[in-house]
């Protein structure tokens, strides 16, 4: 009996520095899932936090949605949750957190200079520009066009059509609209788009170019995480995962059913 | 398949392109970037090669994904890029949107087609969602083995 007291994490209150430690640490592993990371590197990154802060044991529960996390020091222990926002794929946010737990894990920062380091860096890392980033998705899309044997005269459309879909989506999605909603809408235009364009340029392989504006939507980071969460030792999380790639794949085939339909009734064979 | 080296180099530079601008979406640093061309040119050229040899798709993309998986780990230390990130981004171009997409709309179309094309429709649907579904699992356990062999933890 003893032996298990002495593993329940009391929650007294007698170690104050716990409560700000835990939710530092889980802030770290909320911004680095949000930043499209797998479940090993969150556990791996919110553990380096919350040791380098100065903590015994940690525990983290990885949710789709929340984080919940046990920490102590010595006989004191606490049990804080924290909700995880929209998933996406920020790859700098991701390289600077892991700087930060390389700093904090050799003990260089309080919990104090920690909070303050991770609110600089989810204000202040940069992103690439709109347009930078319309033209980059509009050619990897080209390039996607031309590995699905898309003739040249197409891939100019596809190009066209992803770059004004990129656009559209991020507009939409500082708009806060549904992801979902987001990504119907988006391959409806890009996919209407993408197949008029291959007419009118008179490429022989218009559905093809229809399918090739919408790749940017294919959610490929969330799909690979899926399966490396599952093989990984997290089936919850991968599940959850793969349950959202599916439905974001109904609602993309949904958007290019639509544009096809519309191709159809101005007479254009798909 | 026919494979030519013209052949070969165009599919890698489009991986290699595609991979880029993926790298761009995901918010890579511009000095990473060629990084991640060299990382989807890698699995364009594997998988191409390995399509020219007669391996199905998913075969082929395992080992491509095996591949980059495996270059990444060695690699690592010369990168200031996290390695999910690298050698996900390289296997972006193999990820088959264009028959998940197939898939679904076959789905559509089995609620419009008469009877006679029933079947058939269904036939379809299901070849391209399995496809799907094996390529992807093909692609992350690809990915997956060499981190699981190689897993050196926390060292980024």
């Amino acid at each position: 009996m003893d032996m298990i007291d002495s593993l329940i994490p009391d929650d007294s209150g007698s170690t104050p520095a716990l409560e700000p430690m835990a939710m530092v640490a889980l802030d770290a592993g909320r911004m680095l899932m949000e930043s499209g990371a797998s479940a090993n590197s969150i556990d791996e990154i919110v553990a380096k936090f919350a040791r380098g802060l100065g903590a015994d044991r940690v525990d983290l529960r990885i949710g789709y949605a929340s984080l919940a996390i046990t920490i102590g020091i010595g006989p004191n222990g606490i049990t804080r949750m924290r909700e995880v926002g929209h998933l996406g794929v920020n790859q700098r946010l991701d390289q600077e957190l892991w700087h930060l737990a390389e700093k904090v894990s050799r003990g260089d920062l309080s919990t104090e200079q920690t909070r303050a380091e991770l609110t600089r860096l989810a204000t202040q890392t940069p992103r690439h520009s709109a347009w930078v980033m319309a033209v980059a998705v509009g050619l990897a899309c080209a390039a996607f066009g031309r590995l699905l044997k898309v003739d040249w005269a197409g891939t100019g459309p596809v190009f066209l059509a992803a770059t004004l879909g990129q656009f559209f989506r991020r507009e939409l999605l500082t708009r806060h609209v549904n992801v979902f909603i987001c990504a119907s809408l988006v391959s409806f235009l890009s996919s209407l788009f993408g197949g008029l364009g291959a007419h009118w340029a008179g490429s022989a392989q218009i559905n093809m170019a229809m399918i090739a504006s919408i790749l940017l939507l294919v959610p490929g980071v969330p799909s690979v995480n899926a399966l490396n969460d599952i093989l990984e030792g997290h089936p919850t999380l991968g599940s959850a995962r793969a349950v959202t790639v599916a439905v974001i794949l109904i609602f993309v085939a949904a958007g290019l059913w639509f544009g096809q339909v519309l191709l159809s009734h101005l007479g254009i064979e798909t | 398949m026919n494979l030519t080296f013209p052949f070969l180099l165009h599919q890698t530079i489009c991986g290699a392109i595609a991979a880029a601008g993926f790298g761009v979406l995901f918010n890579i640093g511009f000095r990473s970037l060629p990084w991640c061309a060299a990382s989807g040119a890698l699995a364009l050229a594997v998988r191409t090669y390995c399509l020219g040899l007669g391996w199905n798709l998913e075969a082929a993309s395992f080992a491509a994904a095996l591949t980059v998986g495996a270059a990444v780990q060695v690699l690592r230390a010369r990168t200031d890029i996290s390695q999910n990130a690298l050698d996900v981004v390289g296997c972006i171009p193999m990820v088959p949107g264009s028959f998940a997409a197939k898939a679904i709309l076959s789905m559509f179309a089995l609620t419009s087609t008469s009877t006679g094309d029933a079947s058939e429709t269904l036939i379809t649907a299901v070849q391209f969602a399995l496809r799907v579904t094996f390529t992807i699992g093909a692609i992350g356990t690809g990915l997956a083995i060499p981190t699981l062999l190689l897993r050196v933890r926390v060292t980024r």
